[in-house]
C-alpha cells in the first residue's frame, strides 16, 4: 500500500510513520511549512527524522514540502479564531489528499493520538477530516504519550522532536475543542477553499 | 523576557494586557524600515529577526540569543511608547 504521512517535526509522527514503514508499506511525505508563525526548526526536524528513517527501513521517502503560512494569514484575517485550529488541519488534510492523488496513494497517515491537544478531540478530528475521502490511518490514536515517547527513544527519533523551536504562534489563545460541522462550514463560506488549496500544491517542492 | 515553550523564542507579555491598535502599529514599524504582515490578531514582523506582536501586546521575538533578543524587545517597546516588561 502507498500512503502519504502529514509529518510535523514532532515526537509522535516519525514514530507513526516507522510503524507503517515496518509494515512494508510506501510511504511519501508533506511536511506543512508554517513559517512564518515558527521557525526554521519543524522542517529541520522533518528533514532529520526521514534521513533517519530512510536509512532504517531503505526507503527513499519523498518530502513534499508545502507552503502554509499564507493560508494561515488568510484564515486569521477571515475566520473565527476560536476554531482556527480545526480550519488549520482542514487545509493541511485537503492539501495532503492532492499530494496522495499526484502519487498515487490511497491512505492518509497521521502522528494523531486522542486528546494529546486542543485539536486531537474526537469532534474536532470529524471536523477536519470531514473535507477529505481517503481512508485516515493514525498508528498511535490509543497510544498514552509515555508510550509513544518510549518508542521514539528506541527509534533515535526523540532527541531530534524535542530540539528548541518556536510553537505554532497562529493557536488561537482558547482554541475549540468541540466544533460542528455546520459552525465550520459557515466560517469556510468566506474563503476561496479551493483556490487556496490550488495555490499551496501549485508552490509544493519535492526534496 | 523569557524562553518561549518551544525554547526557540523569547517572549514578553505586557501586564495588564494591552489593546494596541494594529493598525497604526503597522505604519509606524514600516516607516521604520520593518517588513510587517497584518494578520488581524497580530502583526508578523521583520527587520533582522523575526518577531511577532499580539494586539494584546506580547512581543515574541525568534531568535535564542538573548542579548539580541532584548535589544529588538527595547527598540519595539520604545517606538510604540509601550510599558516596559517586566523581568531581566
Amino acid at each position: 500500500m502507498r500512503g502519504v504521512m502529514l509529518m510535523s517535526g514532532g515526537i509522535d509522527s516519525p514514530v507513526a510513520l516507522s510503524l507503517m514503514l515496518r509494515q512494508g508499506h510506501e510511504m511519501v511525505a508533506v511536511h506543512m511549512d508554517n513559517r512564518p508563525f515558527t521557525d526554521d526548526s519543524p522542517f529541520a526536524k522533518v528533514t532529520d527524522h526521514l534521513a533517519l528513517l530512510r536509512a532504517r527501513h531503505g526507503q527513499p521517502i519523498p518530502l513534499y514540502l508545502l507552503p502554509h503560512g499564507p493560508t494561515q494569514v488568510t484564515l486569521m484575517r477571515t475566520t473565527d479564531r476560536h476554531v482556527g485550529c480545526v480550519l488549520c488541519r482542514r487545509f493541511m488534510w485537503r492539501a495532503a489528499e492532492r499530494i496522495a492523488e499526484r502519487e498515487g496513494a490511497s491512505v492518509l497517515v497521521t502522528g494523531e493520538a486522542l486528546g494529546q491537544v486542543a485539536s486531537q478531540t474526537l469532534s474536532n478530528m470529524r471536523s477536519a477530516t470531514a473535507v477529505v475521502r481517503l481512508p485516515i490511518v493514525r498508528p498511535l490514536i490509543g497510544m498514552d504519550k509515555h508510550e509513544i515517547e518510549a518508542m521514539a527513544k528506541e527509534l533515535g527519533t526523540y532527541g531530534i522532536s524535542i530540539r528548541p523551536g518556536v510553537c505554532c504562534q497562529a493557536v488561537p489563545d482558547r482554541p475549540a475543542t468541540r466544533s460542528s460541522l455546520v459552525q465550520i462550514d459557515r466560517q469556510e463560506s468566506k474563503l476561496d477553499v479551493d483556490g487556496i488549496v490550488d495555490e499551496v500544491v501549485r508552490r509544493a517542492t519535492v526534496l | 523576557m523569557r524562553l518561549c515553550a518551544g525554547g526557540g523564542a523569547f517572549e514578553a507579555i505586557p501586564r495588564p494586557r494591552l489593546e494596541l491598535n494594529l493598525a497604526e502599529v503597522k505604519l509606524r514599524l514600516e516607516a521604520a524600515g520593518f517588513s510587517v504582515v497584518d494578520a488581524r490578531v497580530m502583526l508578523l514582523l521583520k527587520r533582522g529577526s523575526e518577531a511577532t506582536l499580539s494586539r494584546d501586546g506580547r512581543i515574541l521575538i525568534k531568535t535564542r540569543d538573548p542579548e539580541e533578543a532584548r535589544r529588538i524587545l527595547d527598540d519595539l517597546v520604545g517606538r510604540l511608547g509601550l510599558p516596559p516588561p517586566a523581568g531581566p
